[in-house]
């Protein structure tokens, strides 16, 4: 497949992004947050959004969930907005890795509640990458619900996103495309 | 029996996940009577068969959004004033104002906690015990 890719989306941690442009490329960079990519292949739409749940400190779980399900809701109901429907939409999850040893593990938590949500909602999931213990850099192309992942080079102290501007590459090898 | 245990609540909103979390922590108040309904329309069926004492509605819904059924349940006598808390995503202040002129009786921004539902519920029919 020959295509240009115009524009480069980086979606930050508690963002989200919905596009209906073919030429559009939506990238993050994950730790123990997850990026759920979901599409209408139909209605040609698709999203991504990016999520971290706020830890158990003091608060309820409850509390935390609230915060992923908004994140997940957005990301829903602006697909639902350009004409996707529910019943047509597939995702991909990434991230949720362990990136601290000896932490609780709030990687599995984010992906445990991903795959959770999207059962709920009857939104079947067709890929992705979850776990492992490195961050990922994963680039989604929403029309076709293209998707490939570079692991960051084995530094299990890397916790946040790096700014959009400088990028981080894996240097040799560690790409995946999941279709 | 007390006041918790006669107050019916009815919860609106299209995500089922949504749902679940406002339904679980109702029940973590003490309040045992919950409906559920997965839209607007759904929503305003069940208040005209069997009006309920609270309404907590997202906005964002298919067929009948929030607004539309805040506006239906008050121009129906036995609804006119049964109190209305809308669930609202951030900076949406004309739909505030829209909901305010049509009787809403409090409203709270998602994501939002589980202490913050208790105080809206709280603002309306008093401390829950």
């Amino acid at each position: 497949m020959t295509l240009v890719t115009k524009s480069r989306i980086t979606v930050m941690r508690g963002e989200y992004h919905v596009v209906d442009r073919e030429d559009v490329v939506l990238t993050t960079i994950l730790g123990s947050c997850v990026a759920a990519c979901i599409r209408d292949p139909f209605a040609r739409t698709g999203g991504m959004n990016h999520f971290l749940l706020p830890g158990n400190n003091g608060r309820s779980s409850l509390d935390a969930q609230s915060y992923g399900v908004h994140l997940m809701e957005l990301l829903v109901n602006g697909l639902l907005q350009r004409g996707a429907h529910r019943h047509r939409l597939e995702a991909k999850l990434f991230g949720g890795a362990r990136t601290i040893e000896g932490l609780s593990d709030i990687g599995a938590m984010n992906a445990e509640f991903a795959e959770t949500f999207l059962r709920n909602e009857g939104i079947s999931i067709v890929g992705g990458d979850l776990g492992g213990d490195r961050g990922r850099r994963v680039e989604y192309w929403p029309l076709s619900g293209r998707a490939r992942q570079v692991m960051l080079s084995g530094d299990k102290g890397f916790v946040a996103p790096v700014p959009p501007k400088q990028p981080p590459v894996a240097p040799s090898g560690g790409s995946v495309e999941f279709f | 029996m007390s006041f918790l245990e006669h107050f019916k609540v009815l919860v609106v909103d299209d995500t089922t996940t949504s749902r679940m979390l406002i339904t679980d922590a109702l029940q973590e108040m003490g309040i045992r009577k919950i409906s559920i309904a997965k839209d607007g329309e759904q929503a305003l069926r069940m208040m005209m068969e069997q009006p309920c004492h609270m309404v907590i509605s997202d906005f964002n819904m298919p067929k009948l959004d929030g607004l539309q059924l805040l506006k239906a349940i008050r121009s129906y006598g036995p609804t006119r004033t049964t109190p209305f808390i809308l669930l609202t995503g951030k900076g949406d202040r004309q739909l505030l104002e829209a909901a305010v002129a049509l009787g809403v009786n409090n409203f709270l921004t998602k994501p939002f906690t589980i202490p913050a539902l208790k105080k809206a519920i709280e603002a309306i029919v008093g401390v829950l015990k």
